[in-house]
């Protein structure tokens, strides 16, 4: 189902099967850790951020070090020791030891900066904090639900920057741009598929295929993203299921 | 049995019975018979009518509303007419009569085979 | 490009549409969830009409709920009823995913609260429709096993359609066990499912259904908390949601039966009841003979004695 090779965004190629996510950041090899890691960092930096914003109240400056501090310490072999995808989820995980490492570094009254000692893609954080000042935490919700609305935000993002760079080395700008208007901008549904048509000087029948062919894709694109950020293939279809709007069966 | 044949057969026998407490009122036991002719007769007439309307009209407050002036209004008839001792008892007989027709109204709306299908 | 909350709800909506292209379907949008499926609108762009269709959407890689699906889309095309929402096409989409079409149904669910189901009468009559389906359904030896509000839609006319066929069990034939998914399973909704669907036993039947008619019936009541409820309609659903499956109907005929009873003020086989309460019941069942017969004889009586004492 997913393609071997395919650019997942941020570092280029991530060639894996399809768990060794989880193997490949426990392996003793640094380079092959650095390459797991930027799989997480795409999927998770911003929620992890904007989770440190939220719930640990933290300035600017000191979540943008913590978050990079955070992934520094991450690429470090024993990281993961602790993580039994059958026990929790990936997301989970990385939440709690967020907090864990946000608890210690609190307690460590003067925090040394260290300034990371890995290269770092650079990580937009004015975006993220953009993103945050304009929505509010509502008091009903979690933390959890926070982490994972923002982790689902951040994939839905990649995965329509990918969708949009692949529509448009296709030569499909116009499937993107209906996509864009119909499923993504606000209002975009009140326009009729005639309309839209005409806009695009297309057939209406064009539209719903060009409209199909857009989600399928998006579709497709967001599951490998799941799958990339998941540890195991139950987390994946829990993943899936959640992310598409359905209950968990138990 | 139809709504018309229902209404016939109602009115009678309630026509009937109507003309025979008649005999409760000594000084009109003489004319019982014709009497009860007559009420019979009144009761055939209001009853056919009542049934053709509850053929044709299919609603219960008209029906009763239907059966009722149709009551009083032969009722009315009867006691107008000219009588030997020059009195009309017009209470006496409206009032029941208007009774009779509600309740063949009634009863011919609620029974007696529909012609939603039959004959419409 | 920046996300909001709405366009995450959106691009959630959007990454389940089903792929209809190379169908003669044309999306037009979702109306709907299931226990398996999601249900869109669709037109029909060969016969220009829309249609309903319904398509599994969540992962399903053995394959054990497109045979559902397949199964519930036989199911309902076995039962050509008024009360049962006709099956016109099962095929499989170009992203694998197996659907069915069927008429689109426009009207509301029974839990809707702003279903309007009018006075008591109203109300038992729409229920008494959903007994026609499923009574026809048990004839052919279905049983629905998912009875409950949510499954049920009343059109604008009044019309009643017993939906979401995906549990049925088709009783006394093997073959069908092998694809049907969960024959035997626990399933059903808490709440409105028998005891021992509960319990996961073997020999759910007919009676199961009958249960959660009951559970329906009470729900449809506790929607009218404002009028209070007959002692005589309690017994009948006390009846009908009986845990053990022998104290219940026998059918569904006979619930149906005596809500019919109820309705014309008949003797209903939930309630026992003494000389003393048949007689009253008998006395409000007539009261416009009565009261119009004791209206003669009062004013012939009264003439009769104002006659005679004048």
């Amino acid at each position: 189902m997913m393609r071997q090779e395919r650019d997942i965004g941020i570092s280029g190629r991530f060639p894996a099967t399809r768990w060794s996510l989880i193997e490949s950041a426990r392996s003793p090899e640094a380079q092959q850790r650095q390459r797991a890691l930027d799989v997480l960092i795409a999927a998770y930096w911003k929620p992890i951020y904007k989770h440190i914003r939220m719930k640990w109240q933290k300035d600017i400056e000191d979540a943008k070090d913590l978050t990079q501090e955070f992934f520094s310490r991450a690429v470090e072999r024993d990281f993961f020791a602790s993580f039994d995808p059958g026990r929790a989820r990936l997301r989970t995980f990385l939440r709690t030891c967020v907090d864990r490492f946000v608890a210690n570094e609190n307690q460590a009254a003067q925090r040394v900066k260290r300034g990371g000692e890995f290269q770092f893609v650079a990580l937009d954080f004015e975006n993220a904090e953009g993103e945050l000042r304009t929505r509010e935490l509502p008091a009903s919700e979690t933390p959890d639900d926070f982490f994972a609305r923002e982790w689902v935000r951040s994939l839905f993002e990649m995965a329509v920057e990918q969708l949009r760079r692949e529509c448009e080395s296709a030569g499909k700008a116009i499937h993107f741009e209906l996509f864009k208007s119909y499923d993504i901008e606000e209002g975009g549904r009140e326009l009729t598929y005639e309309q839209a048509a005409r806009q695009y000087g297309i057939k209406a029948s064009d539209v719903t295929n060009y409209l199909a062919h857009a989600r399928r894709e998006f579709r497709r694109i967001v599951l490998e993203q799941v799958r990339l950020s998941t540890a195991s293939e139950e987390e994946f279809r829990n993943e899936a299921r959640a992310l598409l709007g359905f209950e968990v069966k138990g | 049995m139809n709504k018309v044949w229902l209404g016939l057969a109602l009115g009678g026998i309630l026509g009937i019975f109507d003309g025979l407490t008649a005999w409760f009122t000594p000084a009109a036991r003489a004319q019982l018979l014709g009497i009860v002719i007559g009420s019979t007769v009144k009761g055939l007439i209001a009853g056919v009518l009542i049934g053709y309307f509850a053929r044709k009209v299919n609603s219960l407050p008209l029906g009763i509303l239907f059966g009722l002036s149709v009551g009083l209004i032969l009722a009315f008839a009867v006691a107008a007419m000219p009588n030997p001792e020059g009195k009309h008892y017009y209470f006496e007989i409206m009032l029941p009569g208007g009774i009779v027709g509600t309740i063949v109204g009634y009863a011919t709306q609620r029974f007696g085979a529909g012609t939603d299908l039959a004959t419409r | 490009m920046r996300i909001s909350d709405t366009a995450i709800e959106r691009l959630r909506a959007a990454a389940e549409f089903p792929d209809l292209s190379g169908t003669r379907y044309r999306l037009m949008d979702k109306l709907g969830q299931g226990g398996m499926g999601a249900v869109y609108r669709v037109e029909d762009s060969v016969l220009e009409r829309q249609i309903a269709l319904k398509v599994i959407n969540i992962l399903d890689d053995q394959n054990q709920l497109a045979a559902r699906l397949l199964q519930e889309a036989r199911v309902i095309a076995r039962l050509e009823h008024p009360g049962i929402v006709p099956v016109h096409d099962v095929g499989t989409l170009p992203d694998g995913r197996v659907f069915y079409t069927m008429k689109l149904v426009q009207g509301r669910r029974l839990d809707d609260p702003e279903t309007a189901l009018g006075g008591e009468s109203e109300c038992l009559r729409s229920f008494l429709k959903i007994c026609e389906a499923v009574a026809f359904a048990h004839a052919h030896d279905i049983v629905h096993r998912d009875l409950k509000p949510s499954n049920i839609m009343i059109g604008p006319f009044g019309e009643v359609l017993v939906m979401d066929w995906g549990l049925a069990k088709v009783l006394g034939s093997s073959h069908h066990r092998d694809n049907a998914g969960p024959d035997d399973a626990v399933v059903g909704t808490p709440g409105f499912m028998a005891p021992e669907q509960e319990r996961g036993d073997s020999h759910v039947g007919p009676l199961a259904d009958v249960y959660s008619l009951g559970t329906i019936l009470k729900f449809l009541l506790k929607q009218r908390a404002a009028e209070p409820v007959s002692r005589r309609l309690t017994a009948i659903v006390r009846k009908a949601t009986e845990a053990a499956s022998a104290a219940r109907y026998a059918s569904v005929q006979e619930l149906a039966s005596d809500i019919t009873q109820y309705l014309q003020g008949g003797a209903v086989a939930a309630f026992p009841e003494g000389p003393g309460a048949r007689a009253w019941r008998w006395i409000v069942k007539n009261r416009a003979w009565i009261l119009l017969i004791l209206a003669y004889l009062v004013t012939r009586t009264l003439f009769i004695l104002w006659r005679r004492f004048s």
